[in-house]
Formats: C-alpha cells, sequence, structure tokens
C-alpha cells in the first residue's frame, strides 16, 4: 500500500489521541535523560514487563516517546552543570555550559530545547517521506565511508583546541588509545587493561563520561562560590520569561542551521551502530567550519548549541529507519524496540509496511507528535531548571558526585565501575587545570574503538591493503571534504593575517 | 571553565629578578602519563596479531612523539628561563587543599561503603559530611535535613519507582521487608 496525504493525516490524528501515553512519557524521559547512567534503553528495559503486556501500538508509541525526550533530557545538565546525561550529549557543553556561567542558562536551555524539537520535527517528517530512499543509506555507508564521518568528529579535536593545538591533539589521542583499551575486534587479545577483567568490553562510557565531566567538575565548583559569574548572578537574579522568549527566537532565526544540523544526525542516525555522539560532534564541526564567526564557538555561542542538540535529535528518527525497513535496529533503544516488536509476533522490513502500515508509519508519526508535544511541555521548564546554576557549590559539588557515581554503577551493576569514575575524575580534574580540555579526551574516548572496528573490518576485507580507504567514490567524495573543513580554516586564517599584516608594513613604510 | 583556566594562566611566579615565571609543571602530568601508559599498552599486545596492534602502531607512535615534543617544548621554556616546573596551576588555591582532599577521601569512602552500606545511608552520610566540610561546619541542622531529604528523594525515586539497581543495604533491605 502507497500512502497518501489522508493516511498520513489520519495516522497524525490518531496519534494525537494517545496524548495521555505521550506527555507523561516525555517528562519521564526527561528526568531519566537528564540523569548521567540512565537513558531510554535502561529504562525500557526495568519497565518491559509493562511494554510486553501492553497492546503493540500503545507500547511503541511509549518507547519513541521516550526515546526522543530522553534524548533532549539528556542536554539539560549538559547546559547547566557541565554534565552531559547521556554520550549524544557530549559536544552540547561546549558551548552550552559557558551560556550557563553568563547567567543565560535559561536562555540555552531554551535554545535547546527548541533546536531538538525543530531538528525532531524537521528528520520525522523527511523520514514519513522519504523512508525508502532513506532506507539506501545504510546500504552504502560501508567501513570504508563510515571510517571518514568518524574521522569528521575526531577533527573537531583540533577545533576545540584552537589555542594550543599540540594540547588538543595530545589530549585527543591520548583518549584514542584510551578507547582502545580491552579486547581486540577480531581475536579478543586482551589490551591495555591492568588486568582488570571488568574492562575487556572496553572502557564503559558512563564511567568516563562522569568522571571527565561530573566529578572533575564538581572539584572545581569548590574553588568557587557559585557556578555564575558576578554578571550572570545579576541576569539571573533579573528572572522572568524573556531569557526563554529570547531562546525561542535565537533559535528561530537560524532555522537553517537547525535544518542543516538535524538532516547531518538523520543521515548518520540511518547507519546502524553510528550513534547520536558521532552525528553530534560531526554537527558541530561542520557548524563551526560554516560559521563566519568560528572564533566564538566555545565561548557560549548559540550556534555552537544549536549544531550537536538539533544532530542528536535528528539520530532519532534516523535510527528507526534500518530497523523498520530492513529489521537492523541502529542502537540499544531501537534493539530493545525489536525485541518488543518480535514478543507480540509483529513482522519487520517491508512485510510490516505491507500487513501493518499504521504500525510502521505510526511509530514515526508517534515521533512526530511526541516532539510537537514537547514544544509546549519543555519550553515553560526552562525557566524552573535554570534555577538550579544559583545553588552555592558546597551543595552543588557532593550532590553531584553522589548521584553521578551511583549513576555509573547503574548500567553494568559493577562497583569498579565507580572506581573508573573516580580515576577518570581524577584524569578529568589535573586535565582541566593544566589547560587540557576533557571533550577532545571525550571524543578519542567515544570514537576511537569505532574508528578501530570500522578500520579493522574494512583492512580485513581488503587482505590488509591500506589503500581500501580510497577504494569507494562516496567515500572518496568524503575525504575531499573532510580534507577541505580541516584545512580551509588554516588557509583562510592565513590568507587573513597576511591581509591585515600589509597594512601595517604599508603605513610602516 | 574558561574564567577558571585563564586566572590559573596568569597565576604566574615572580622569580628572583623580578620577572614573572610561568609555573609548567603540572601541564607534564598529562603527556607523561600518556607515554607511560602507550609504553604500557604495546606491553600488552607485543606478542597479538597484527589487528590488535594496528591502534598502538598509527596512534600510540603519534601520541608519544607529540608528547615528546611536547616535553622538549617546555623544557626549553624552562631553560630560557620564561617558566619553572612549579605545580602551582595544579595545587592553587592552597586555601582549599584541606577541603580538596577532605571530599576526594570521603569520595573513596562512599564509594568503597556505598556496596554493603547501601545508597541511602551511604549517601546520607556522605552527603552531610561533605557539605559540612565544604561550608566549615556551618547551619548544621538544615545540611542534616536537606542531607536526608535528599538520600529518601534518591531511594523514592531511583528504588522504590523506577526499580533501579542501586546499590542496596540495611535501610533497602528493612524496607523491603516493611513494605
Amino acid at each position: 500500500m502507497e500512502p497518501d496525504l489522508a493516511f498520513f493525516a489520519q495516522l497524525f490524528v490518531d496519534m494525537l489521541g494517545y496524548w495521555w501515553i505521550i506527555v507523561p512519557t516525555t517528562v519521564l524521559g526527561i528526568v531519566v535523560g537528564a540523569i548521567p547512567g540512565f537513558s531510554a534503553a535502561n529504562t525500557i528495559i526495568i519497565l518491559l514487563p509493562l511494554t510486553l503486556s501492553a497492546p503493540v501500538d500503545q507500547a511503541m508509541i511509549f518507547m519513541v516517546a521516550l526515546y526522543c525526550s530522553s534524548r533532549m533530557g539528556a542536554g539539560i545538565p549538559a547546559i547547566l552543570v557541565n554534565i552531559p546525561g547521556t554520550a549524544g550529549a557530549a559536544a552540547t557543553p561546549l558551548d552550552g555550559y559557558p551560556m550557563a556561567k553568563k547567567g543565560l542558562g535559561q536562555q540555552a536551555l531554551a535554545i535547546s530545547f527548541t533546536s531538538s524539537n525543530l531538528g525532531g520535527l524537521l528528520t520525522t517528517a523527511v523520514a514519513l517521506v522519504a523512508l525508502p530512499w532513506l532506507a539506501r543509506v545504510a546500504y552504502v555507508m560501508h567501513s570504508v565511508e563510515m571510517i571518514v564521518v568518524m574521522l569528521f568528529g575526531i577533527s573537531l579535536i583540533a577545533a576545540i583546541a584552537a589555542k594550543d593545538p599540540l594540547k588538543g591533539l595530545i589530549a585527543g589521542l591520548f583518549g584514542l588509545m584510551i578507547g582502545s583499551i580491552g579486547a581486540d575486534h577480531v581475536y579478543a587479545t586482551p589490551r591495555g587493561t591492568f588486568g582488570f577483567l571488568e574492562l575487556y568490553d572496553g572502557v564503559p562510557l558512563i564511567p568516563a563520561l562522569v568522571g571527565l565531566f561530573a566529578v572533575s567538575e564538581a572539584f572545581l565548583f569548590i574553588e568557587s562560590g557559585s557556578i555564575l559569574s558576578d554578571k550572570g548572578r545579576i541576569l539571573v537574579a533579573r528572572g522572568g520569561w524573556h531569557g526563554t522568549m529570547e531562546g525561542v527566537r535565537i533559535t528561530l532565526r537560524r532555522w537553517w542551521h537547525v535544518t542543516w544540523t538535524s538532516m547531518i544526525g538523520l543521515a548518520i542516525g540511518v547507519v546502524p551502530g553510528a550513534g547520536a555522539a558521532i552525528a553530534a560532534f560531526v554537527a558541530y564541526q561542520q557548524s563551526r567550519f560554516f560559521s563566519r564567526t568560528p572564533e566564538l564557538y566555545g565561548t557560549g555561542h548559540p550556534e555552537g548549541l544549536i549544531a550537536p542538540e538539533s544532530a542528536n535529535n535528528g539520530v532519532t528518527a534516523g535510527t528507526l529507519i534500518p530497523l523498520l525497513t530492513i529489521g537492523i535496529p541502529g542502537g540499544a533503544t531501537a534493539a530493545i524496540m525489536l525485541v518488543v516488536m518480535q514478543y507480540h509476533g509483529m513482522p519487520t522490513g517491508m512485510q510490516l509496511f505491507s500487513t501493518r502500515p499504521e504500525l510502521a508509519y505510526g511509530m514515526i508519526m508517534s515521533m512526530l507528535v511526541t516532539y510537537l508535544f514537547m514544544s509546549f511541555t519543555a519550553l515553560p521548564l526552562a525557566r524552573y531548571l535554570s534555577r538550579v546554576t544559583v545553588v552555592p557549590t558546597a551543595y552543588m559539588a557532593p550532590i553531584v558526585i553522589a548521584f553521578t557515581l551511583v549513576g555509573s554503577f547503574v548500567p553494568r551493576d559493577y562497583v569498579f565501575d565507580m572506581y573508573l569514575a573516580l580515576a577518570f575524575g581524577v584524569i578529568g580534574y589535573i586535565a582541566r587545570k593544566t589547560g587540557y580540555h576533557v571533550a577532545a579526551i571525550l571524543i578519542g574516548v567515544i570514537l576511537g574503538p569505532l574508528l578501530e572496528g570500522y578500520f579493522l573490518r574494512a583492512l580485513r576485507i581488503a587482505e590488509g591493503d591500506i589503500m581500501v580507504l580510497f577504494s569507494s567514490t562516496i567515500g572518496n567524495v568524503l575525504w575531499v571534504f573532510l580534507i577541505v573543513s580541516v584545512g580551509a580554516p588554516h588557509i583562510i586564517e592565513y590568507r587573513r593575517r597576511r591581509r591585515a599584516a600589509k597594512p601595517s608594513r604599508g603605513g610602516g613604510e | 571553565m574558561g574564567d577558571r583556566r585563564d586566572r590559573a594562566d596568569t597565576d604566574d611566579e615572580s622569580g628572583a629578578d623580578g620577572s614573572r615565571k610561568r609555573p609548567v609543571g603540572g601541564e607534564l602530568i598529562v603527556p607523561v602519563g600518556a607515554i607511560v601508559f602507550t609504553l604500557y599498552y604495546i606491553t600488552t599486545i607485543l606478542h597479538g596479531p597484527w589487528e590488535a596492534k594496528a591502534n598502538a602502531y598509527y596512534i600510540g607512535s603519534t601520541l608519544m612523539a607529540l608528547c615528546a615534543l611536547f616535553i622538549l617544548r617546555t623544557l626549553l621554556a624552562v631553560r630560557r628561563g620564561e617558566a619553572t616546573l612549579g605545580l602551582q596551576r595544579l595545587i592553587e588555591p592552597r586555601n582549599l587543599m584541606v577541603k580538596r582532599l577532605g571530599l576526594l577521601a570521603l569520595t573513596v569512602g562512599y564509594i568503597y561503603v556505598v556496596h554493603w552500606g547501601g545508597f541511602t545511608l551511604t549517601t546520607f552520610v556522605f552527603l552531610a559530611a561533605s557539605i559540612l566540610l565544604l561550608r566549615d561546619g556551618r547551619d548544621r541542622g538544615f545540611v542534616l535535613a536537606l542531607s536526608a531529604a535528599l538520600a529518601l528523594g534518591g531511594y523514592l525515586l531511583f528504588i522504590v519507582a523506577f526499580h533501579t539497581r542501586f546499590p542496596k543495604g540495611p535501610f533497602e533491605i528493612l524496607m523491603q521487608q516493611v513494605f
């Protein structure tokens, strides 16, 4: 059956009728997304008895709503206290937290919510219309192409370490080395595990995230009485809805920025296993590359917040596509959705579209409706959530340490992970105090194992021939884009300096 | 982090001749640690298949070269009299050293105890002790009440409502038997 406009309109109306599932689930999703260590996947597993006993359409709507809202919730602590709720929000504090410190936390949250919702709405609408074509993206993105996509994300290290590139590269490569701890992808040879069995699967992301961001930040909190700068305190004291309105206005004025960065998220989300962290880093890097004011990135620039938030919400729609069209889950949450679908006897792939089109398209439509509802339910929260920044750091630091450390225990149930988070906290603290960017380390830790996996897969297919990296047309086009996006800023900066130097030399003569 | 780091950037040491020297000793910790870790990593893969070694060859060798370059750059700056190997950037502000080490000790204690002490009790003790430490023992009543409220709130939200696998101890077991 070919869906037409009437079909989509009816589906939209049907989904609106499920507001009683969607609205409370979005509140739950925002809460679990905001707590490091929790995620939509964890929560769905906990609530699996509920989803298995409910009718399949309601169960799927619940899971989709939880997935979208937890993605958005992860940006809240990233902005307010520099602690990303999930790896997908790891690029959010780069500009979100500096905004919060300036007293613009409310505005930053409004920007995050609006760009998340707008990005989510746009990509979901595109996914609905272009489902068959988008499904093909998963087929053309092989190991070689994904290596280049990873390198786009990793090249962000150079961008965020512009002040001292050598330190930035050391931090990034150190992160990549840490990311390669664990059994190798082919023969499971243990590498750099210090004899800990808990590290054989690699460095778990949540303890790394908690340590590098939360624990190290908490120890830095105590060096000042407040997160806010003096000016920031005055701004926050004013209160009102102005910050929210301004955040919405800033985002809407940059609608094109939201559009193209969310499409990056959609394209990356379609590739199984790619994930929101890659999308967020790539979108941030590209946003900075095309910006007229790249020097403002990292200082609390709205575009530096819009890009990762739009992209990581674009991923949510993308993740559903391989699940629905070829029956391959794009991530942990999608994998659990697949389990629930199979439990209910639902087919996957094209059979699902032919036998239950209302369920197949309904899942994507429920995502669209979730984002629509969240536009109204999340925004008013910005004003009240931003008050977190006025809590004195003597209270904030122990609360952050206690709750995030226990959060790092939750995914695997290992006390070891709490010690690991503390170890990363010490590394993060030393790095921050001595001018190394923890985000650069984290990029390495997140993308390192993925890059290695794709790299080894490509080499094995080509029987060790390194030239395989330049063997595909799409890959080669991406290589050219990568070289341009890494090299061009330096060339532009060099030419700008030369132009600036010429008149002064002339003046001197 | 910017402003705190910027403060550290200007936190220079006056030399005997009155000139300002940057204390850069702390900046060497990350590269030296990276070199030590990479060397250890290499020892674990010496006899492994090439698939296990690929990363260390490409990334590890580049990392060690960059670290060596950074250490050389730093030592040259020290030799030129522009910097010292002092650790001031890492240690400052000195007046918070006791609080910082105290919080670290409490954090290690929290991780050690929480597994058998359970989330609620251990979190209450940790929060109360840490906040009192950071607030120089002021507002004891309020701090104790706040710590109890937060620990109980966490228990209700994570363990009762979400059935999360938080560490369980005497309090959680007692509550399970009561209700």
